[in-house]
Order: C-alpha cells, then structure tokens, then sequence
C-alpha cells in the first residue's frame, strides 16, 4: 500500500512536471513563432501621435519620430525624436536593446547639446508621464521572459492562444503579462499586465493591423489603459517605412547631437 | 587658405546635391522675472529680460545648414542685452568625414555641479543660463564615427570673451570690467586647437581629449586703485580625461583636466555619484541623489576643494515636472551656495522655470564674499512657437 502511494505520487509528479514542461515549451514556441515571422525587416520608421487622458478624460498629446534597427546577434536598436509639446522638441531617446542585459540608453538634450546616459534599471517607470513603461516600448527579446502556455480563446472572434510572459528581470514592474495571440497571424491582439501584488494593472490592446512589404504586421494604434489610476495612453502610428537603408550608424550615440 | 579651399569645396558640394530634402524652422520667447533679495544700495533689485531664440536647419543632400540666433534684451543689465548666432554652420561628409564651418555649440563632460573638460565653447555668464548659455564657437571641425568611437579635431581661429554683468547688475564685484588682457601676443587671433576621442565600452562611456589654446575662464584682478576689473586670459595646454559607468540605479563620473595654466602646472578635476531611487513613496516619481567632489588648482576658482550634495526629483507626470537641489561648499566651510531649479510644463506651448542662488561666505574678502549680495530669484516662461 505504501508502495502503491509512492508511486502514485511519482507518477503523479512526472506527470505535473511533465505537463507543466509541455505547457512551458508550447507557450515559448509559439512566443518565439510570433518573433520568428516578423524577421528581416531590417529596418523601419514610423510617425506616433501619443494621446494621455487622465481618469476625468482630460487629454494631453505629443507628437514623435520612431526608427527602428532590426538587431541580429544583440537586441534591436531604437530612436524616438520628440517634435511636441514644444519644452522637448527635439529631445531624442535612444535605446540599444540587450537580449539579456540591461539595455544601454540616452538621451540627447538639445539645449545644452549633451548627450546623456542613463540608468536602464528603471524599466518600470512611465516613458513620457504616459501608461507605458520603458519596459512597454522596448523592443520584445525571447530571451527576456519565461513562457506558459494557457489555453486557447475567441478575442473579439479571432481565434488566439493565450500566453503567459514571465519576466526574467526582477526589476520588471511585473509579475506576469498574459498575451492574447492571434492563432493564424502570429500577432498580438491583447496583452494584460499584473503587477508585482499579482493583480490586474494594465491592459493593452492593439487595433488596426496592417501588412506592410507582403509579411510584417503593425498595428496603427497601441490603446493602454490602466485600471488602477483609470488613466489611459493611446499610439496612434501612421507613415510606416520599411527599408530606408539605416545602419548601425544612424543609431551610434553621437549622431543624437545631428538629430533634427 | 586652407580654410577657404575647403570652403569652396563644400560649396561645390552644396550645389552638386540639390535635390531640396528637409528643413525646419522654430522659435522660442523667454520672458524672465529677477529679483535680487539682498542687492547693495547702489545695485539693481530687480531685472526683467526677453529673449527670442530661433533655430533653424535646411539639408541639401548630405549636407545641412543649421542656425541658432539668440537674440536677447534687458530692461537694466547692459551685460545680459546679447544678438548671437550660437550656432551658424554648414557640415557636409567626405568619405566617412564630416567637416563642419561655422559657429558651433558643443558639449564635453559628465559631470552635474560643473564640467570642468567642457573647453569648446565660451560661456556667456552674464545670462546665467548655465550650460545652455553659451556663446558659438567660430571654428572648422572635423568628426569621424567609427565603430571603435567617434573623433573630433577643432579649430578656432577666435576667441571669444567671457560675459560680464554691469557693474550695478548681478552677479558682479561692482566694478566696471576693463579691456582683456591676454597672455598670447597675438589675443583674440590666437588659434586654439581641441581633439577628442570617445568611446562605449559597455557598462563605460569614456573620453579622452587635448586641447591648446587660450583658457577660456580668465582670471580676474582687481586694478586702477580698486576701481576696476580686468580679465586676464592664460594660455593653456591640457589633457581631459571623462569617464561614466551606468550601473542599475547608480552612475560614477569622472571628469579631470591636467596641464598647464600662465606657465604653471596644474590639475582639476570632479569625482560624482548619482542613485536613483525609483518609484518613491508609492508614486511613480524618480528621486536621484547626487553627491560631487571638485579639485581645481587653478586661480579662476573659489576655492581648490568643493563639495557638493543635491536632490532630484522627477515626477513622470504629465506635466514632465521636475527639481533640482543642489547644495555647495568649501573645504575651509567658509563659502557656500544653495541652487534650486523647478520646471513644469504649462501647455504644449508653454512651460515654466523657477530658479534661486543663494551664494554665503564668512570671510567677506573671498569670491563668495563679493557675490553675497548676488542672491537671484528668476522665474522664466518659456514660450515655443
């Protein structure tokens, strides 16, 4: 009898930790399949309008520049020009992706023409007194999160698979973000943010997905809404352009001082 | 003629490419309030000033014209009344080079309190603007990015002088400030020489650079039986060395000059640290620690050691507000100065500063002690169009 039970309980395990190894290899290979189809896009630029509105609907916007370096051996590179409110017009931010690491970043300060580093620990804070964090916008690594498959869901009649994203970064301002993806595309439609207490902080939904260059999908507005201040930041993307030839160049913490 | 064939040179270049590409204009009024608190009889208690500042660039192809004027007056302080192009230059690249010809505006350094390996440009001290109140460095520079860094090399046919406030204005010593003198016989149109090499590694922001030429802080005397001012400006040969490591939360700067100075050795330099802690008292605000050390053997400073401890809170609000306060003294604890800065956005055109200094000595004779009644209150709308 005892005998049976210890096996009970082995098999029991095998079969748990088995499952729950199956259910973190299918969560990665399908996080994974989403990066896998959207490579090669070398590079790309884009125009963002970025609307705040406090819990009383009060908004705010500004208006940036993006372009984007697609990474190989290490993460993506980044550069957000800002055009408006006025007091940051030309103020640049610039972000070399790690795949592991923390990622490198600066800022250009146009009055003083300095070129500034800055701690990249900060991840959980808010980019531009918006809803998203640096973490939010930076660009999305494999090797940056854990992976759970969760189950299989209609969002707004697409089919999608819903995956857990386990940050690896303690530093992360969360403790897990479930993400809505559609099932035949490979995109994400929804994603759901927890916060360190493990409940609901924010959810983020993508609208308006176009194909740009007959295979990378982009979304032309990022809605994020917070549930526990009731404020929300939206994206609005337009004038997306894919290979305009940038290189590692364009994106080497000295030009910040010729951005215009 | 070496300047003028590279001239017509880029010249050529600009009409050789003239697909029409991008341009920009913007402009941008500051209106500021100052006030004086502890003026002496005889000074000014208060100073109201406009300034307009347009900033404009056009490209041609690969190269760009680019135009900063700053044009600036004063309802009572001759000094801070200024028309200055910051930065009217033409840059194009040459195989990998880029050449630039014109008035520039640069920036060296790492650290917060001051910067001391930031050779460039002249400071126009009189408009109290810190590091952005600076005057354009007329100048041919070259810059090549590479992957292992980026190089500069300047020349600078012309030296430009420091700023002084009038006499009755602040801060001043209360004396009118007489004709330069300078060490190098041939003043103002002594070539001055910088070069630079930069570079990332990791974790490592890292810079090194040379500079000959004509210091560009003067040393003061005081002349003509105590009536007077006279700035005397030494020639100078110096190494800079720069160097940052971005940790987590915490940064360590280096700045530090070594050379010579009117034929004597000498060395400076700034040691800091910053921490950041994120998301304090259950906000989403930043609250940086900032603690610097500063070495000058010069005599254009103070005093040789001071040390300086500050505060900078950034709220991540909508309204990008933010603080600083720093807080500087003496080894000897006999000069001291509390700075506080205070900005917030009003609108997506407007945005607000709030500034106070307040300098302290014990011992009236030293800087400190002359610049006691220089205490400033400014309040600065900003308005962009």
């Amino acid at each position: 009898m005892r005998l049976f039970i210890a096996t009970s309980i082995a098999i029991l395990s095998s079969c748990l930790l088995n499952s729950s190894h199956a259910l973190a290899d299918k969560g990665l290979k399908i996080a994974m399949e989403v990066i896998e189809r959207d490579q090669g896009w070398g590079d790309s630029s884009s125009k963002m309008t970025m609307v705040l509105k406090d819990k009383y609907g009060q908004s705010t916007q500004r208006s940036l520049r993006n372009s984007s370096l697609e990474g190989s051996s290490q993460g993506d590179k980044s550069l957000v020009i800002f055009d408006t409110p006025g007091d940051v017009r030309g103020t640049a931010f610039l972000s070399h992706t790690k795949k592991t690491d923390s990622d490198d970043q600066w800022l250009y300060l146009p009055a003083l023409k300095r070129v500034k580093r800055i701690a990249s620990s900060n991840k959980a804070g808010p980019f531009m007194g918006s809803e998203f964090s640096f973490e939010d916008i930076a660009s999305q690594e494999i090797e940056k999160y854990t992976y759970k498959y969760l189950r299989e869901e209609k969002y707004n009649g697409v089919d999608c698979f819903v995956v857990q994203y386990d940050p690896v970064d303690r530093k992360s301002g969360y403790s897990v973000q479930e993400t809505w993806i559609d099932k035949s595309k490979y995109i994400v439609l929804k994603t759901e943010y927890y916060d360190r207490k493990k409940s609901l902080l924010k959810t983020l939904t993508f609208d308006g997905y176009k194909k740009y260059k007959g295979k990378f999908w982009r979304a032309d507005t990022f809605l994020m809404v917070n549930h526990q201040t009731g404020k929300e930041t939206e994206l609005q993307y337009e004038n997306w352009i894919f290979g305009k030839g940038l290189s590692e160049k364009d994106f080497n913490k000295n030009m910040l001082k010729r951005v215009k | 003629m070496m300047v003028r064939s590279l001239l017509l040179g880029i010249v050529g270049v600009l009409f050789a490419q003239s697909a029409i590409a991008d341009g920009d204009l913007n402009t941008t009024v500051i209106a500021e309030f100052r006030s004086y608190p502890n003026s002496n009889a005889g000074t000014i208690d208060r100073g109201q000033s406009l300034e307009l500042n347009v900033d404009a660039y056009q490209d041609f192809g690969t190269s760009r014209g680019v135009l900063e004027l700053v044009a600036r007056i004063d309802d009572q302080d001759s000094g801070r009344r200024i028309l200055e192009a910051r930065q009217a230059y033409i840059t194009t690249e040459i195989g990998g080079v880029e050449i630039y010809i014109g008035n520039r505006q640069e920036f060296w350094g790492k650290a917060e309190s001051i910067n001391i390996v930031d050779v460039v440009n002249q400071e126009d001290a009189a408009a109290d603007q810190g590091g952005a109140g600076k005057l354009g460095a007329p100048s041919v520079s070259i810059e090549r990015y590479a992957n292992y860094g980026d190089l500069q090399f300047w020349y600078m046919p012309n030296f430009r002088e420091l700023t002084f406030n009038d006499a009755d204005a602040h801060p001043s010593g209360e004396l009118p400030v007489k004709a330069a003198r300078y060490q190098r016989s041939l003043g103002r149109n002594a070539d001055d020489f910088a070069f630079r090499f930069s570079t990332v590694v990791n974790d490592w922001d890292l810079a090194g650079s040379l500079f000959y030429g004509t210091a560009r802080k003067p040393i003061l005397s005081v002349v003509d039986m105590g009536t007077a001012l006279q700035p005397y400006y030494a020639e100078q040969r110096s190494v800079g060395l720069e160097a940052q490591y971005t940790g987590d939360a915490t940064l360590l700067k280096w700045e530090s000059l070594h050379g010579k100075q009117d034929g004597k050795d000498f060395f400076a330099a700034v040691a800091g640290l910053e921490y950041t802690l994120y998301g304090v008292l259950d906000q989403v605000w930043d609250l940086g620690l900032i603690a610097e050390a500063q070495y000058d053997e010069r005599p254009q400073v103070a005093a040789e050691r001071f040390y300086v401890a500050g505060l900078r809170l950034t709220l991540n609000d909508a309204k990008d507000s933010s603080l600083l306060l720093l807080t500087s003294q003496d080894e000897a604890k006999d000069q001291s100065l509390i700075s506080f800065d205070a900005s917030q956005r009003i609108n997506s055109w407007s945005s607000i500063d709030v500034g106070a200094k307040f300098f302290d000595a014990k011992t009236p004779s030293s800087v400190f002690g002359f610049l006691d009644d220089d205490d400033t209150i400014s309040v600065k709308l900003n308005m962009f169009f």
